[in-house]
């Protein structure tokens, strides 16, 4: 158990630079996600906690005390790879033992042959044997364990790389994109046992992934990554609801956002390609700004008003529980994805004419540089109205 | 339905070729092992297995196969484990790897032959380069001191430095003590850099991620990463490597040729150079075909082993 520290965290290749001084504190037992597109740096950030890439600037914490020259295999940190890497030529008991035996054992008692010689080894194997055991059964992979890593299924590796992490009790737990090389149902499935997992040991997870649902399902917290800097860290509703950046609100949310360009008066009253909307920004901007609503945020209007976004439906996308309505806007450059009930889904066909009213208060807006733009407060508007 | 017999015309050519000159010649030689056939001679007699037993009984041939196993034993160890350690120096190097490769590859691309003058000239005994510099050494005292341990208080006398001193440098090629070691040594100088090559490619295969999860696993010398890591991933490779260097130490022929004739007293009398001796150079090609008959053998045996003991225990998958 330990709380992770990182304090202005750099890290250059060459003439690159990927890590833009992060700062991050990661509490005991926090399941924190890096979520970011591939090239974000987060993979980067957990080989420098896990210690397998030395940062070129700042500082690495591990419970308050300053990390930077302790070698990964001191960290007391078990890392979870995407690949799995375990050791093809060791059956699976032979896996989640190594790290026992490595830690446990004096040099002279892994020593081939001579080693057996060496007094108290086999109390020291019997202890070993059990917790390996112990691991195998909590993630049930016990009729596993004579078999060799290439002998299983890409979930049964899975298990076993897990177990492997898991099986020295580590200070925290590091994983790098665990689950993408899974199908998606086993990938689904495994998201749920890995929270409840979180929960039963109690131990700090710092998970890496792409996959913005992992990073929503399974976190206490989530930081997005872009470019080598943390766009956001919140919780996951928070990140999800209230983006604090257009990137961050682009990557969050599947189906993506819906972006279209806005402009707002000297009183900061928003419009939209020449819909007036409700609210008014708290102070008004210069330049392009940009107004995001989610799929789950407009409803469809029976018929022509002058508040809705007119279009004409494209494509359905039915996914059973919600249909996805893809409406091209009469302006001809846009388009918007608007979640709906197939109940009402039911009697639109391609090619309809559909009028999209955003709901009031949703509205998200950020300015030129992508940063959120606070609305102004609903009693206030009405005042200036 | 009418079967077309075309299949039969399409294999039969290489099916021919395969029989007439892969497969025959070596049944050809099985049976002119049984035989006194003399090249020239106009007929031959069918001997049974004398030509084998006399392999059994004469001394020459009982130094043939000492001296052929001997050649194997120094040159495969030796030259597979200088072939691991510069293929794993060379792969840690963050630039003149390409260099190394080069140099080291150099004696495998030069014919052994041409090789083989060079190494005449820096071993013979009177104006070889080698003897001179050993013999230099003599003369320095601190050097001498510590090549012969009389630093240590040994008596220089006893050591093998000492006593060359007051008694002169080996003759290399022309002492049956020494004639095979020098022969082993340029093969392991010869191989070392091919099995090196060799090893680099399977060193390129092993995932980075192990290595990365041996650390995180509480590997943190390079010698238990090592025995964790490399040294299982590359068992393809020593299978591989180790199979084709026993191969070619037991095909040496050319250095012997040029440096020594098998000699002296038959130190350096390996299989090939007796093969060559006997049917090429005496015209006996019945003892020379049941010598040929033993060399595959072994060889054969060097190959089933690799496939049906060795192969399936190292690879993983």
């Amino acid at each position: 158990m330990a709380s992770i520290g990182l304090r202005g965290i750099t890290k250059t290749f060459g003439d690159t630079q990927v890590l833009n001084a992060i700062d991050l504190h990661i509490a005991d037992g926090e399941f924190l996600t890096l979520v970011g597109p591939s090239g974000c740096g987060k993979s980067t950030t957990l080989r420098i906690i896990a210690g397998l890439e030395a940062q070129t600037e700042g500082d690495v914490e591990i419970d308050g005390a300053v990390v930077n020259h302790v070698r990964p295999s001191r960290r007391d940190l078990a890392m979870v790879f995407q690949s799995y890497a375990l050791y093809p030529h060791l059956s699976v008991r032979q896996n989640l033992a190594t790290p026992l035996l490595l830690r446990d054992l004096g040099f002279w008692e892994r020593f081939p042959l001579f080693g057996a010689l060496v007094p108290g080894r086999r109390k020291k194997i019997e202890t070993l044997g059990a917790a390996v055991r112990d691991t195998a059964g909590t993630l049930e992979i016990e009729h596993l364990l004579e078999r060799k890593p290439g002998q299983l299924s890409g979930g049964q590796r899975q298990r076993v790389a897990l177990g492997r992490a898991m099986v020295r009790n580590p200070a925290a737990f590091l994983m790098d994109e665990p689950l993408s090389n899974l199908d998606a149902g086993l990938r689904v499935h495994m998201r749920a046992e890995l929270s409840e997992l979180h929960r039963n040991l109690g131990t700090t997870f710092v998970y890496v992934t792409h996959d913005q649902a992992e990073a929503l399902t399974m976190s206490d917290r989530m930081a997005v990554m872009l470019d080598g800097d943390i766009l956001q860290l919140g919780a996951p509703d928070d990140v999800y609801q209230n983006p604090q950046d257009l990137r961050v609100a682009e990557f969050v949310g599947s189906p993506k956002i819906n972006v279209l360009p806005g402009e707002c008066d000297s009183a900061g009253r928003l419009s939209c390609l020449g819909v007036a909307l409700e609210r008014r920004l708290a102070k008004s901007a210069d330049g392009a700004i940009s107004l995001g609503w989610r799929p789950e945020h407009f409803t469809l209007h029976p018929g022509e008003t002058s508040e809705c976004f007119a279009g004409r439906l494209v494509y359905k996308e039915n996914l059973g529980a919600d249909v996805y309505l893809h409406a091209a806007l009469a302006d001809g450059a846009h388009r918007l994805i608007v979640r709906v009930t197939p109940a009402r889904a039911h009697d639109a066909a391609v090619g309809d004419a559909l009028w999209l009213d955003p709901d009031a208060g949703r509205t998200m807006a950020f300015g030129p540089d992508g940063r959120r733009l606070a609305l102004a407060e609903d009693d206030e508007a009405e005042r200036v109205v | 339905m009418v079967r077309s017999r075309a299949h039969l015309w399409f294999v039969a050519p290489a099916i021919i070729l395969m029989i007439v000159l892969l497969i025959a010649p070596i049944f050809v030689a099985a049976a002119l092992s049984f035989t006194d056939y003399n090249l020239g001679n106009p007929g031959f007699n069918w001997v049974g297995w004398k030509n084998y037993e006399s392999l059994t009984k004469f001394s020459s041939y009982k130094k043939m196969f000492t001296a052929s196993l001997t050649y194997v034993v120094v040159v495969v160890p030796v030259s597979v484990a200088l072939g691991l350690g510069a293929a794993m120096l060379i792969s840690s190097l963050r630039f003149g790897g390409e260099m190394y490769k080069a140099i080291f590859f150099l004696p495998v691309m030069a014919t052994l032959l041409a090789m083989a003058i060079v190494w005449e000239f820096a071993l013979h005994p009177v104006v070889g380069v080698v003897n001179d510099v050993l013999r230099t050494g003599c003369d320095i005292g601190w050097l001498h001191a510590l090549l012969t341990g009389s630093w240590l208080g040994f008596d220089p006398a006893g050591s093998w430095y000492g006593s060359s001193c007051t008694e002169d440098f080996p003759v290399w090629f022309g002492d049956k003590k020494y004639a095979l070691g020098t022969i082993a040594f340029i093969g392991i100088w010869q191989a070392f850099g091919f099995n090196m090559v060799l090893y680099l490619a399977g060193l390129t295969a092993v995932p980075r991620e192990l290595y990365s999860a041996a650390e995180m696993d509480g590997a943190s010398s390079a010698w238990e990463r090592f025995r964790l890591v490399t040294w299982p991933m590359l068992g393809p490779t020593h299978v591989f490597v180790v199979t084709i260097t026993s191969i070619r130490s037991f095909q040496v022929f050319d250095t012997v040729e040029a440096l020594t004739r098998g000699g002296p007293a038959k130190s350096t009398y390996v299989m090939v150079y007796a093969i060559f001796e006997k049917g090429v150079k005496q015209n006996l090609l019945g003892i020379g075909s049941a010598i040929t008959v033993v060399f595959l053998a072994f060889v054969l045996v060097l190959t089933i082993t690799q496939v049906y003991f060795v192969n399936r225990r190292v690879h993983y998958s």
